[in-house]
């Protein structure tokens, strides 16, 4: 008896699963007929290119969404770090083999502040993020004396180093890509903040550390943030006063399109590939078909809305699927 | 017989406002089924959390295998052999059945995960409870069934010595239940001491040896179930209760037609459904699961949509259509969902009384509630229902289910709708909580209100009614008067397939 049914082909499951991809499809074939420079070796690199320091940033930020909470603070943590290292690199000369590890550290540290203060304190996690958003930021700014502050030369030369055709920083993402999803789902901790994300109180009876599970994550949500922060610097060259300011919430939007689940519990680190890549891509197409830069605001925004509106709707979907199957368990009695 | 496997002594524990357990002792010997029975907040759930180390009793000891021991959270249970299974299930709905399994305890190879091992031992403690679901089968696509029996597989991982299960069937169709009942009975081979809290008595009948029976966090009696009988447990369960007024019939004062329901559809659902409801009667409304009682109850009530079809409803003294959008101005609903639907838990009886009825009860001076009036409403009905609480201010979450289904009923009481549907209103109580419903129910009739019953309860429907409609594939199939006996019940609901 008892077999699990194969689901009959479902439409409308269909689409609520892969419907940033299929959107993505059509958006690329459109782009791609509709321009001529789009669909050429050195634009696909070049939308790969401004997708890598995302990939990276959000990937902690991924962890701390898949236990079902919120870090509104990433951006704020990449202004702190590159400030502070930009600052110790170029206007106190401390080597960057010595200011790079130091600027993952505080990222780290700025994590730990956060995840001390959701998990011992026991504050909301948006509310805390949002404290040390101010916070940290006020303190970048304290560190750079609002002014811009640059980077050695050989960083921005990394920035935009090739190897072959190919950015440097785009094999440094996949390759760290692969390592997250590995991670993700092959230890313990990545499936333990899964458990989490199914619901702190049940993971917490089967035994799982709950607190321990999302103080990590938060670390490590600071530190990837600090990690894609360096990428970032390195390719805009500098660190202005705007460095960071509103990367929380790409980092936001690229999980969700990529299919993490703001409920938590739901996703996987192709997704936040594939949800960094649609971004980008979206107004990369945008610049080629000639489209006014002030449309992109509106455009990310409208992209934002439609994915976290999908992820409602994916999961009172799969709600309404479990009360049909418990109506139907009984009558089987009958 | 032998020396017991484990012995409880003298078991206390006080809970704020009540004690819930007041000395028990308690004895299960190896190899047995022991069914430990009592009344909603009768202390069985309570004792076995002390056993279960899931909370630590004020005073008492306990013995495995003759040792004193300490148990002062789960995994020190575990590591006693002792598994419990727990009614609410713990369930990781996004991930696997392995890693649902496995998710403290997960193989490793060279640091990762090991899968193919981790499925592999899913796979054979599966088999034991004769289930062959493929291990990377994601918990959210299993039937609530399903998933308790890898709740169960679960407390097996742990080679127990000890399993409890509490109240497990609750989820379970008759067939799951038939599987549950064989692991039970090859636990009990293995030398395994299997603790069954439960009040469906059936079910014990069927499966235990032994029974204990709790009421009011004391030992009232028990012993061989071959030698007691289903109206000495009852009698035990709810004490000094006249066990027969669960069985009484009423006379009921029927009045005129209040409710008509003419020729309604609802696409593949119902079909032409028409029937009347008259003032101070109860109608019983009987089918098979599936067979449209709760959908025509939703669709009189106006929660799902009518394709055709007319709601006509006595108001100032005639019978007028009405749109389903308006029904719930004079009817009230009260169902099986207590938590889902109606009940903001955390929050205490006096709030969850007065949700439903605030603009009654805001002060003439101020645009506010009054809270003194709030205060004085929510006394009365929990006067009229005879609520058991310790105070207005209490969580609901604390309350036994009977209780909590009271408060629903209270809520509805003050918008003092004239008709009730009450869907499955007693499921999961326990038999004295029943009876209260069922009077609760029965005064509400007397006092004029009509009330449409539904249940798949044949005892409880049969207590109450004072007729049937049954109902068979979206379809008013026959109607039967109070004096029907249950084989006309049965043979009427099962017609016709």
């Amino acid at each position: 008896m008892n077999k699990t049914k194969r689901e009959p082909f479902n439409l409308r499951n269909f689409v609520l699963s892969y419907g940033f991809q299929i959107v993505l499809a059509l958006l690329f074939i459109f782009y791609a007929v509709s321009t001529e420079n789009f669909l050429t070796p050195s634009n696909l690199i070049n939308i790969l290119h401004a997708a890598a320091p995302t990939m990276i940033l959000a990937s902690g930020l991924a962890l701390v969404i898949m236990t079902g909470k919120l870090d509104i603070s990433i951006g704020s943590i990449i202004f702190l770090t590159t400030a502070i290292g930009g600052t110790l690199m170029t206007r106190a000369g401390v080597s960057p083999w010595i200011a790079i590890p130091l600027m993952v550290m505080i990222g780290a540290v700025c994590g730990a502040l956060n995840g001390f203060i959701v998990t011992v304190l026991r504050v909301n996690p948006f509310i805390t993020t949002m404290g040390t958003m101010f916070i940290l930021r006020g303190a970048a700014l304290f560190v750079s004396e609002g002014l811009l502050v640059s980077i050695p030369d050989f960083m921005k030369k990394f920035g935009n180093a090739k190897v072959g055709p190919v950015f440097v920083d785009i094999l440094i993402a996949f390759v760290f890509l692969a390592l997250m999803h590995i991670f993700h789902t092959r230890t313990k901790f990545g499936r333990q903040v899964m458990a989490v994300g199914n619901g702190e109180e049940v993971a917490t009876r089967l035994g799982v550390r709950t607190k321990r599970v999302v103080f990590t994550t938060f670390v490590l949500s600071g530190l990837f943030a600090s990690l894609g922060g360096i990428l970032s610097m390195s390719q805009l060259g500098g660190v202005s006063l705007h460095m960071g300011v509103g990367l929380e919430f790409t980092g936001i939007a690229v999980a969700v399109i990529g299919g993490i689940s703001l409920f938590g519990g739901e996703g996987s680190y192709t997704g936040l590939a594939l949800g960094a890549l649609t971004l980008v891509i979206i107004e990369n197409g945008l610049v080629h078909v000639g489209a006014s830069p002030y449309i992109y605001p509106l455009v990310r925004g409208g992209i934002i809305f439609i994915a976290m509106y999908a992820d409602s709707l994916k999961a009172r979907v799969q709600a309404r699927g479990r009360i049909e199957t418990i109506e139907q368990a009984p009558a089987a009695a009958d | 017989m032998a020396e017991p496997y484990l012995r409880m002594v003298g078991i206390q524990k006080s809970f704020p406002g009540v004690q819930a357990l007041k000395g028990v002792d308690f004895e299960a010997f190896a190899g047995e089924a022991l069914a430990l029975i009592g009344a909603n907040g009768a202390g069985k759930s309570t004792l076995m959390n002390v056993l279960g180390g899931v909370i630590q009793p004020d005073a008492g000891q306990i013995l495995i295998a003759g040792q004193p021991v300490e148990i002062h959270d789960p995994l020190q249970a575990a590591a006693h052999g002792i598994a419990f299974v727990h009614q609410e299930m713990a369930i990781l709905r996004t991930l696997t059945i392995a890693e649902n399994l496995y998710i403290t305890s997960f193989p490793t190879r060279n640091g990762l995960i090991d899968f193919e091992q981790a499925n592999r031992l899913s796979s054979s403690v599966l088999a034991r409870l004769g289930h062959d679901f493929p291990p990377e089968t994601r918990m959210r696509d299993l039937s609530p069934g399903d998933q308790q029996i890898v709740e169960i597989a679960r407390a097996l991982l742990g080679e127990p010595r000890l399993i409890i299960f509490d109240e497990p069937t609750s989820s379970l169709t008759s067939r799951e239940k038939a599987r549950l009942f064989e692991v039970i009975r090859s636990l009990k081979k293995e030398g395994v001491t299997v603790i069954y809290i439960t009040h469906l008595l059936d079910e014990v009948f069927g499966i235990c040896e032994r029974a204990v029976v709790l009421r009011n966090g004391e030992t009232v009696g028990g012993g061989m179930l071959s030698q007691l009988t289903y109206a000495e447990i009852v009698r035990l369960m709810i004490g000094t209760a006249d066990v027969s007024s669960y069985f009484r019939h009423r006379t009921a004062q029927i009045g005129d037609i209040i409710l008509k329901v003419s020729g309604l559809n609802q696409k593949g659902v119902l079909s032409e459904i028409s029937f009347e409801l008259r003032k101070g009667e109860v109608l019983g409304l009987w089918g098979l699961m599936g067979s449209g009682r709760t959908e025509l109850s939703r669709a009189i009530i106006g929660l799902d949509p009518i394709d055709s079809g007319s709601i006509e409803i006595r108001a100032n003294g005639s019978l007028k259509p009405i749109q389903p959008r308006q029904a719930k101005k004079w009817i009230g609903m009260v169902t099986e969902n207590r938590r889902e639907e109606g009940l903001l838990l955390p929050k205490s009886v006096k709030t969850n009384i007065s949700l439903a009825n605030l603009p009654a009860l805001i002060s003439r001076v101020w645009p506010l509630v009054d809270n003194k009036k709030e205060t004085q409403e929510a006394r009365t009905y929990v006067d009229r229902l005879k609520i058991m609480i310790s105070s207005l201010e209490q969580p609901v979450e604390t309350l036994s289910g009977g209780n909590q289904q009271k408060v629903v009923v209270g809520r509805w009481l003050q918008r003092n709708p004239v008709i009730y549907i009450m869907d499955e209103p007693t499921r999961g109580l326990d038999v004295g909580a029943k009876a209260e419903i069922r009077t609760v129910i029965l005064e509400l009739a007397d006092a004029g209100a009509a009330v449409i019953l539904v249940s798949s309860d044949i005892d409880q429907i049969m207590s109450m009614s004072d007729r049937y409609l049954v109902m068979n594939r979206g379809r008013i199939t026959q109607e039967l008067p109070a004096s029907a006996s249950k084989d006309e019940l049965i043979a009427a609901a099962a017609g016709g397939q």
